[in-house]
């Protein structure tokens, strides 16, 4: 990639000697990446070891999803002796390969799948999104946050965590510590819905689409959201990854609206081109999604060329659920202090059960 | 008398991105089709 220095900026750059070339880039991120499989397979040996010696010993061992190991072991290393900054940029790329994950899952998916549970969930997650920002908002007004925090909570809660929160922090042009607040705010809570929403499901014996539903709707990231539906099952988990990406898919409207209201206080530059726009915060990898999903409904693949790309999915997914764990450090996200983490927490509760009900009444009309 | 030149700054200079990190991962996965596609990877087991 090239290196371009703005002729109109007095800023000198010199990318000689400071910018590091594409095959140096590459190189960078292998130690980092062979530690996400490393973390991933340990967790998937583990399921298989356990399964292996209850059926050797003629033992009933419940049946803990490689997924929840992987989280766990990442946790463990992030939490302990930390990730060394060899492996840092490497581990970051664990939300490349959950996009790469989530256009694959398409194979398995006919698109008729895709639009009776896309356009259901679609529903659902304007009702979401609509209920989540008021409510968010009003917290926020009611625990005295600053505004534009607010409204990074609102956004980073109601839609898709982590990208919707830095997507909206450029548009509105708010302060990075606000950024870092919702962000930290967001993971811890996404860190602990992982564990809680799995419970939940099992005690309210909900079936898999229904669950899947509400996890897509209710878990904020798109990688926490794709876990805690696997690690309930494996239909929960491609239901949770189909109205997750519904969510994502409103990024850049809701983004638009906000940037369009705070310029109109003069807080923000306004937006000239909002086709642009949106097309810039669209989430690409949903247009992969639908494309390789049209592409396994007209009979491109064969039958086990689409099980090697659904088992190519999940490998990509193996990398993201072993990111999620190693870059979830709990004592930084403990640094960022209690406000906003409560307005969040609250936020949750009140979106989590809002979900529940919409799911619910979504089971009762649809049945999922 | 030394003359000071106005010094300027020197930031680390990142480079633009041609793609986004989102169509990065779709091409990715899109290479990955066509390659089970064609026949080149042929099984991929879990």
């Amino acid at each position: 990639m090239a290196t371009q220095a703005s002729p109109s900026s007095s800023t000198f750059t010199a990318p000689q000697t400071q910018t590091a070339s594409l095959p140096n880039r590459i190189l960078a991120l292998i130690p980092g990446i062979l530690l996400l499989a490393a973390v991933g397979y340990a967790g998937k040996f583990i399921e298989q070891f356990i399964a292996r010696y209850g059926k050797a010993h003629h033992l009933t061992l419940p049946n803990i999803e490689y997924v929840l190991w992987a989280i766990l072991i990442g946790l463990v290393i992030s939490n302990t002796v930390g990730v060394p900054a060899l492996f840092r940029a490497g581990v970051a790329t664990y939300e490349f390969w959950l996009k790469a994950g989530i256009v694959l899952l398409g194979a398995r998916f006919l698109l008729g799948d895709v639009s009776r549970l896309g356009g259901l969930s679609l529903v659902l997650v304007i009702i979401e999104i609509a209920l989540a920002l008021t409510f968010m908002t009003f917290l926020g007004r009611a625990f005295g946050l600053k505004p534009k925090l607010t409204t990074l909570l609102a956004v980073g809660s109601s839609i898709c965590g982590v990208s919707a929160i830095i997507a909206t922090q450029g548009a509105i042009e708010a302060d990075e510590e606000d950024s870092s607040y919702a962000i930290a705010a967001i993971l811890a809570l996404g860190a602990i819905s992982l564990f809680l929403f799995p419970l939940i499901g099992h005690g309210l014996h909900l079936s898999d689409h229904a669950y899947g539903l509400w996890a897509g709707l209710a878990v904020d990231n798109t990688a926490e959201a794709t876990a805690a539906g696997a690690l309930y099952s494996d239909a929960a988990g491609k239901v949770a990854v189909i109205a997750k990406t519904c969510r994502n898919a409103t990024i850049g409207f809701v983004v638009l609206a906000y940037a369009i209201y705070w310029a109109s206080k003069g807080q923000a530059a306004g937006v000239q081109n909002k086709a642009a726009f949106l097309w810039k915060k669209f989430p690409k990898f949903v247009l992969g999604f639908l494309l390789i999903s049209t592409l396994a409904t007209v009979g491109f693949f064969t039958k086990p060329q689409l099980a090697t790309l659904g088992n190519l999915s999940r490998w990509a997914f193996l990398l993201t659920f072993a990111g999620v764990g190693l870059r979830t450090n709990l004592r930084e996200l403990g640094k960022q202090g209690a406000k906003p983490f409560i307005v969040g927490a609250v936020g949750e509760v009140a979106i989590a059960l809002i979900t529940l009900g919409l799911v619910f009444g979504a089971d009762h009309w649809f049945h999922l | 008398m030394s003359t000071s030149i106005p010094q300027p700054d020197v930031k680390v200079a990142t480079a633009p991105r041609l793609l986004s990190l989102d169509t990065w991962a779709v091409l990715l996965a899109l290479a990955a089709a066509l390659l089970v596609r064609f026949g080149v990877l042929k099984t991929v087991s879990w």
